[in-house]
């Protein structure tokens, strides 16, 4: 609970200096909300010619792009350091996080707020909200129960697979998380059923890195839509064990760590 | 018991061997050399609390790799380190609230922050409450004047300013071993006296200081205990003040003479001392032991000579003593 106090803290401070220092503010939100704008209209264009993609209609897809868009803008808004971890390394500048007592791995995610964040979480919520109220669900308390779980492992495991993937510059020297961005553009894949995608694909956003259980699985258990729906149930316990490699794999990086000669 | 252990602890870092530009960097891929740098090589060092220790060295000595292996920055090759009996990495928190540690060349404020709030985000990390905060600070202002910085961001500060705030940083949680890094680099006099005193402060406090620095004035007249290394390994562990004792012993007098005196005269009047003319002739620098002769007999035997118009004594620094053991000149044992 400190931890989480602390965290909050931290990113309050920097969130006040942002609006107090930087103009470009409203640049950032504006820009990104113009992105997912266009990434809507894309949609309805492709869903204008094909109504409906292996059974998903364009509703239901709006609620896997909105996933997406929330829970990277949960990593944007509160956990943008993250990006700056290879940086970081490379700077020497983890120093000094070695010597506090707090976790090195929320140092290195507070000491950034994306701005952009802000909009995407704004437009992932409206279009998860959009997609649910054109779909119909037979709401139990139950289910909204589970919705809300589900919505919460979603963005878990997004911030795990941030974390294990740029936690991997700890063994490359490159200065940038050129292999994280890669992985975070694999992920955008996961914006669209999973079923249209080859075998191997599959295997790789399913098990691998398990995008796929960011939006596909959840919402395909939550509308009833295509087969093996059950494993959307699995979501939770998907959470549960990227956040704890995750945290392993941060770790053992840690422990490679050289610093940086003067 | 000592408070900072250190035993056989040792640092190897390992050197990508690529050959120059791009083929090099594919060849690399293909083929891993590495070359091994022996950055510290089985040290061990025993302070004990309240102690104040100097640590010197030339550059690449390993001091500033020692300072980050003692603090659990990094997990060493061999050897093991023990602060207060704690393991550095195995209990990282606990550790974390006993020391301090400032590098000179890098600040800990955050870039976008103004001081007071990178100052109060410590505060909280490190869980001191608001009271024992306050008065903290109100000594640390008396000394390092942090009023007119306070409010500056991070990234503004000259680096003066930066050094002072990242002082306060440093010691906002009161720790029991403070180590300072090269803290005293780049600062201009005014500033580099308002330091030490500051450092005499906290010394007398009680709290444990282990100094790295390029500026032996730093250290004389507040470490009692000097610790050199070289090429990764301690070369000398001991008293300072013995050290100049033994070694700069030798004190020069120059004087100026009414008239001219051969130097026959003076050898003779003066038996061991070493009497050599300097510029003028009516200059000359008498070399003595200042255990074998005190500065007021040569003057006065100099007096009864001839007519003395002026005089000045030189002594040594442990400055001098230094360099010439990073010469090779010198052996402490
Ligand atoms: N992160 C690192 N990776 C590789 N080599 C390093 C690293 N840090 C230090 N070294 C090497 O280890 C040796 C000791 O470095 P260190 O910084 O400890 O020296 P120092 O005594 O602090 O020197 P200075 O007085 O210049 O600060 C140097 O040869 C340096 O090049
Ligand atoms: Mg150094």
């Amino acid at each position: 609970m400190r931890t989480v106090r602390l965290y909050l803290r931290l990113l309050g401070a920097h969130f006040r200096s942002l609006l107090e220092y930087e103009a470009d503010f409203v640049i950032l939100v504006v820009a990104t909300v113009l992105m997912q704008v266009v990434n809507i209209v894309f949609l309805a264009a492709l869903f204008a010619k094909v109504p409906a993609l292996n059974g998903w209609t364009f509703w239901s897809v709006l609620m896997m792009f909105g996933a997406v868009a929330l829970a990277e803008g949960v990593g944007s808004l509160f956990f943008d350091g993250m990006w700056s971890l290879a940086w970081q390394i490379n700077r020497g500048e983890l120093d000094y996080f070695l010597v506090r007592p707090y976790p090195v791995a929320l140092q290195s995610s507070s000491a950034k707020i994306g701005v952009n964040g802000l909009s995407n979480i704004v437009m992932g919520i409206i279009m998860i909200g959009t997609g649910l109220a054109h779909v119909d669900i037979a709401w139990t308390p139950w289910r909204v129960l589970l919705g809300a779980l589900l919505l919460i492992s979603s963005v878990v495991i997004k911030l795990s697979i941030n974390l294990a993937t740029n936690a991997v510059s700890f063994w490359l020297s490159s200065p940038t998380p050129l292999f994280a961005f890669a992985m975070h553009q694999v992920g955008d894949l996961a914006r669209f059923p999973l079923s249209i995608y080859p075998i191997a694909l599959k295997a790789a956003l399913g098990a691998v890195l398990p995008f796929a259980f960011i939006s596909f699985f959840p919402v395909a258990y939550l509308l009833d839509t295509g087969q093996s729906r059950w494993i959307g149930l699995l979501t939770p316990l998907v959470a549960a064990y990227c956040a704890v490699a995750a945290a392993v794999i941060f770790k053992r990086g840690m422990r490679r760590y050289e610093s940086a000669g003067n | 018991m000592p408070i900072v252990e250190a035993r056989g602890l040792t640092k190897v870092f390992r050197r990508p061997d690529k050959g120059p530009g791009l083929a090099g960097a594919v060849r690399h891929l293909f083929a891993r050399r590495f070359t091994d740098k022996v950055a510290v090589d089985h040290v061990d060092l025993s302070i004990e609390a309240g102690e104040a220790v100097a640590y010197v060295g030339p550059n690449g000595a390993g001091k500033s790799t020692t300072v980050k292996l003692l603090s659990g920055i990094l997990v060493p090759t061999a050897g093991d380190v023990r602060i207060d009996g704690l393991h550095p990495q195995r209990d990282r928190t606990t550790v974390a609230h006993r020391i301090g540690v400032l590098f000179g060349q890098r600040t800990q404020l955050w870039w976008d922050l103004p001081v007071s709030e990178s100052l109060a985000v410590l505060r909280d990390i490190y869980g001191v409450d608001h009271a024992t905060y306050r008065k903290r600070m109100a000594r640390f202002d008396e000394v390092l004047e942090l009023g007119e910085i306070l409010p500056v961001v991070g990234r503004k500060l000259s680096l003066g300013q930066r050094m002072r705030a990242d002082l306060a940083a440093a010691l906002v949680h009161g720790p029991q071993v403070v180590y300072l890094d090269e803290p005293t680099i780049g600062l201009d006099l005014a500033v580099k006296d308002r330091v030490r005193e500051f450092f005499r402060s906290i010394r007398d406090e009680g709290t444990t200081v282990m100094l790295t620095s390029h500026d032996l004035a730093d250290i004389e007249g507040f470490c009692r205990r000097l610790v050199i290394i070289d090429q990764g390994r301690i070369i000398f562990d001991g008293d300072l003040e013995a050290v100049k004792d033994k070694f700069a012993r030798e004190r020069i007098l120059h004087v100026e003479t009414a008239a001219p005196v051969p130097l026959e005269t003076l050898r003779t009047s003066l038996p061991g001392a070493k009497v050599e003319a300097e510029d003028t002739p009516t200059r000359y620098a008498v070399r003595f032991d200042r255990f074998a002769m005190t500065a007021g007999q040569a003057v006065t035997t100099l007096a009864g000579l001839t007519e003395l118009v002026d005089f000045r004594v030189d002594e040594p620094s442990i400055e001098d003593v230094i360099r010439r053991v990073y010469s090779g000149e010198l052996v402490l044992g």
